[in-house]
């Protein structure tokens, strides 16, 4: 049963249609690989699937939902979480707080109280919990800024993961990262998926496509061009074209 | 917790000392004037420190909470109590409104939308004269209590309670969501964060404080005209808020302090005393970009090191 469904989806910028008629269904609990060149539109696909952009024509649906018009933040209370290309932490705030304010959809602080006590809601071993999870416990109280590179994209991971998603999108997420760091990266993609969390990746990184998906969907230029297993993918000469440029397809 | 009760009590006794302190009637007066800054910058901080929403019309709720109150008072006879409620409601409703534009709004486009909202809000009080007596004014406005020094107490003890509350606010889920979207709006709305609403609920309270600091303004000067509602009001308030340290809720209260005694003590240096005051914070803001909160917390470190 696929968990999330979009129908001939359309988006244009100006003359560049960015994303045609673009048909995918996302099996239940799958591990999910979004892969294509530079400008192929995986991030594009990505933000109209988590309600960044509307699409100009096609459906849309999550667990039987119409996800057509409803915007990014109220397609998070479905269960619909991402991480972005270009990292997008607070900055300026502790890691512990980046992930409490990921917390938001759940907390049920009634407003009054939060004037009267101060009470930082009941999400704060969790949250540490989470920032176990992606191996920063010991940094709760640094400032996400000062993190390395690589810290940051598992520290959005938790706080994307504190929304407690059924579907997890993160758009390359191993980019930047180390060999070690990647490693890292592919236990917690696994484990997260354990946890019962669908799972759509959109990545340049063949390694960790190759070793963690379970279906590939392929893009080149705004139209889809394949999809299947990841062996299937490989040996595809479509593909292969596209990666690699004609001359080396024969 | 029990550090912060007792530099609450050591707070109260300073309030409760100063006028004891300060006995010429000049400068009790300024000491109310303070407690009013101090109401004015907690309120801007909320949706410029907190929220991150570069609000230039935070002027225009002072004098919404002004002008309505004394209106209920003078012309319709009001209780000052009622009035000073209302004058808070209308002046968050008002606070909604800009809301509205801060929805679609960023950064300087919403400066120069909440600049003009002031500008608009000044001339409407000064050419309603039918509601607001225009450039004629009102007169022979009452404070709500007998003399300064009570007017200062009361003035002062709403302000800590209104610290107090906005304390609490900061440090709940409710600060952590207005935070996160001062920090970056599409990734709070990647958590579910529908900055919209939380935007209004910062700037209709916002606005609120200022309305409620206004309603204490007619009174304690005696006379309401439209020119104490400029829209250099609001960058005084601005200023207070950049000085002291925006985004914590100490540093707002020093620069609402700072900035209002500064130029009273520089009032000896004659007509160089406007040039010292914008030399001051032209040298603040250069050296001490996160204010003076800011200034502290790194000469502590350094000191500590």
């Amino acid at each position: 049963m696929s968990l999330l469904g979009a129908e001939k989806l359309n988006k244009r910028f100006g003359g560049v249609r960015a994303v045609q008629d673009v048909s995918i269904a996302v099996p239940q609990g799958a591990i999910f690989a979004l892969i294509g060149p530079n400008g192929a539109g995986k991030s594009t696909l990505l933000n109209l699937l988590s309600g960044i952009y509307q699409p100009d024509s096609g459906s849309l649906s999550f667990d039987e939902v119409n996800l057509i018009g409803l915007r990014a933040h109220q397609r998070v209370r479905l269960g619909i979480a991402r991480t972005f290309q270009k990292i997008r932490l607070f900055k300026q705030l502790s890691l512990l707080e980046n992930v409490l304010a990921g917390f938001h959809i759940h907390q049920d602080v009634p407003l009054w109280q939060c004037f009267l006590s101060g009470a930082s809601g009941r999400f704060r071993a969790e949250a540490l919990e989470l920032l176990a999870f992606v191996g920063l416990a010991d940094r709760a109280n640094d400032r996400a800024g000062a993190l390395p590179y690589g810290q940051q994209r598992m520290l959005e991971i938790a706080r994307a993961l504190a929304t407690r998603p059924k579907l997890f999108m993160l758009d390359e997420p191993a980019a930047g990262l180390n060999a070690a760091e990647m490693e890292f990266l592919l236990k917690r993609l696994e484990n997260i998926n354990k946890r019962n969390v669908t799972v759509v990746v959109v990545e340049h990184n063949m390694d960790l496509v190759m070793n963690v998906a379970q279906r590939v969907f392929v893009m080149d230029h705004g139209v889809p061009l394949f999809e299947g297993t990841p062996r299937e993918v490989q040996a595809n000469p479509q593909v292969i074209e596209a990666y690699l440029g004609g001359e080396f397809a024969a | 917790m029990k550090s912060r009760f007792a530099l609450f009590l050591i707070v109260i006794a300073i309030i409760a000392g100063l006028p004891w302190l300060i006995t010429t009637p000049y400068w009790r007066g300024i000491l109310v004037l303070c407690a009013m800054n101090v109401l004015l910058a907690m309120s801007l901080n909320l949706v410029l420190g907190y929220t991150g929403q570069l609000n230039l019309g935070q002027s225009a709720f002072f004098a919404i909470g002004a002008y309505v109150s004394t209106i209920l008072i003078k012309t319709y006879g009001w209780n000052f109590w009622v009035a000073a409620l209302a004058a808070v409601i209308a002046a968050g409703f008002l606070g909604l409104a800009l809301a509205a534009f801060a929805a679609r709004l960023r950064g300087h486009y919403l400066a120069i939308a909440s600049l003009g909202f002031a500008v608009i809000t000044y001339q409407v009080l000064l050419n309603w004269e039918d509601v607001t007596e225009g450039v004629r004014g009102i007169y022979g406005i009452l404070p709500p209590v007998p003399n300064t020094v009570a007017l200062f107490y009361l003035v002062a003890g709403i302000a800590a309670a209104v610290y107090l509350l906005l304390d609490n606010l900061v440090r709940s889920p409710i600060g952590d969501t207005l935070r996160a979207i001062r920090e970056d709006e599409v990734s709070a709305a990647s958590l579910g964060v529908n900055a919209a609403i939380w935007k209004a609920f910062a700037f209709g309270l916002g606005a609120g404080i200022a309305g409620l600091a206004g309603a204490f303004y007619p009174g304690f000067v005696g006379t309401l005209v439209p020119d104490a509602f400029g829209i250099i009001e609001s960058f005084t308030m601005m200023a207070m808020v950049i000085v002291g340290g925006m985004g914590t809720m100490i540093g707002p209260v020093i620069g609402a302090v700072v900035l209002t005694f500064l130029p009273e003590l520089l009032r000896g240096f004659g007509e160089l005393r406007l040039m010292i005051y914008g030399l001051a914070l032209t040298l603040v803001v250069l050296f001490m970009p996160g204010g003076m909160v800011q200034a502290w917390v790194s000469l502590k470190n350094r000191l500590r090191a």
